[in-house]
């Protein structure tokens, strides 16, 4: 049984792997593709440091209030093929997930296949799991004894 | 004290629930995910009013939650009905979609200005 979540996602985007590594982590090129569907400008900060332990920072949100970060550390540069990172999200309430992504470009019919895979959300399912069987286990503990004292 | 007393309550009835064979096999079945409450009753051969009373028992202390899905109702562990990490993953699976999309329209934008 694994103790974590993992969120995958995929998409096929009309340009070369190399085109494609560039715009996601460029700066100047995130603020344009990050916000083109905005109505309005929902991102208010972009930053990249594109260089292993470089950090790259998100903070955008539906209003001032309610501002997502999302800060990733560069782990693995391999242009154009991959980029391994460690989010740090934390939204309004202050509350933080660490989680592990790993962006791979694959040529595909003159596309690119981007992939994503992010892991390490904890599975709370799998969390409460363990604890009620403690419970549960202490309880077949009193059982066994009982059976063992007075049979 | 009240909240000694409380937590005594909480106790008697989980320990209540935790007493049946039946209650800690039902447990030990959601630890692999929710459940429907016919998928429940299958492997023990129960009807499901039997099982429905089971669940009842376990609900009330709190150990599992209910939900309607569709025509039926599903069990699942603990009492977070949206948990953190489930949270997280829709929050994380917008702002995925946003990225791509985003890319999707910038690339189809820029070959049409191409050509």
């Amino acid at each position: 049984m694994s103790d974590t979540f993992e969120l995958r996602m995929t998409r096929l985007l009309p340009a070369t792997p190399e085109q494609v590594f560039d715009a996601y982590t460029d700066a100047e090129k995130q603020k344009v593709w990050f916000s083109i569907l905005d109505e309005e400008p929902g991102v208010v900060e972009i930053e990249v440091d594109l260089r292993v332990g470089g950090e790259q920072t998100a903070v955008w949100g539906p209003s001032r209030d309610e501002l997502f970060r999302e800060t990733q550390v560069f782990r693995v540069i391999d242009r154009p093929r991959r980029l391994v990172t460690t989010s740090t999200g934390s939204d309004p309430s202050g509350a933080v997930m660490v989680t592990e992504v790993e962006v791979t470009f694959e040529e595909q019919g003159g596309g690119t296949l981007m992939s994503v895979v992010q892991s390490g959300f904890p599975d709370a399912a799998t969390r409460d799991f363990f604890q009620t069987m403690a419970w549960v286990g202490a309880f077949d503990r009193i059982e066994a004894y009982l059976v063992r004292e007075f049979a | 004290m009240v909240q000694q007393q409380q937590l005594d309550d909480h106790l008697d009835r989980a320990f209540g629930a935790l007493s049946d064979p039946t209650r800690r096999s039902i447990l030990t079945r959601l630890g692999e995910g929710p459940a429907t409450l016919s998928q429940l009753a299958e492997p023990t051969g129960m009807t499901l009013t039997g099982l429905s009373k089971h669940v009842q028992v376990l609900e009330d202390a709190d150990l599992v939650t209910t939900e309607k899905v569709g025509r039926s109702r599903q069990v699942r562990l603990g009492t977070e009905r949206l948990d953190d990490a489930m949270q997280w993953i829709t929050f994380y699976q917008r702002l995925w979609e946003r990225r791509l999309d985003g890319l999707e329209v910038y690339f189809t934008l820029q070959k049409g200005t191409d050509k």
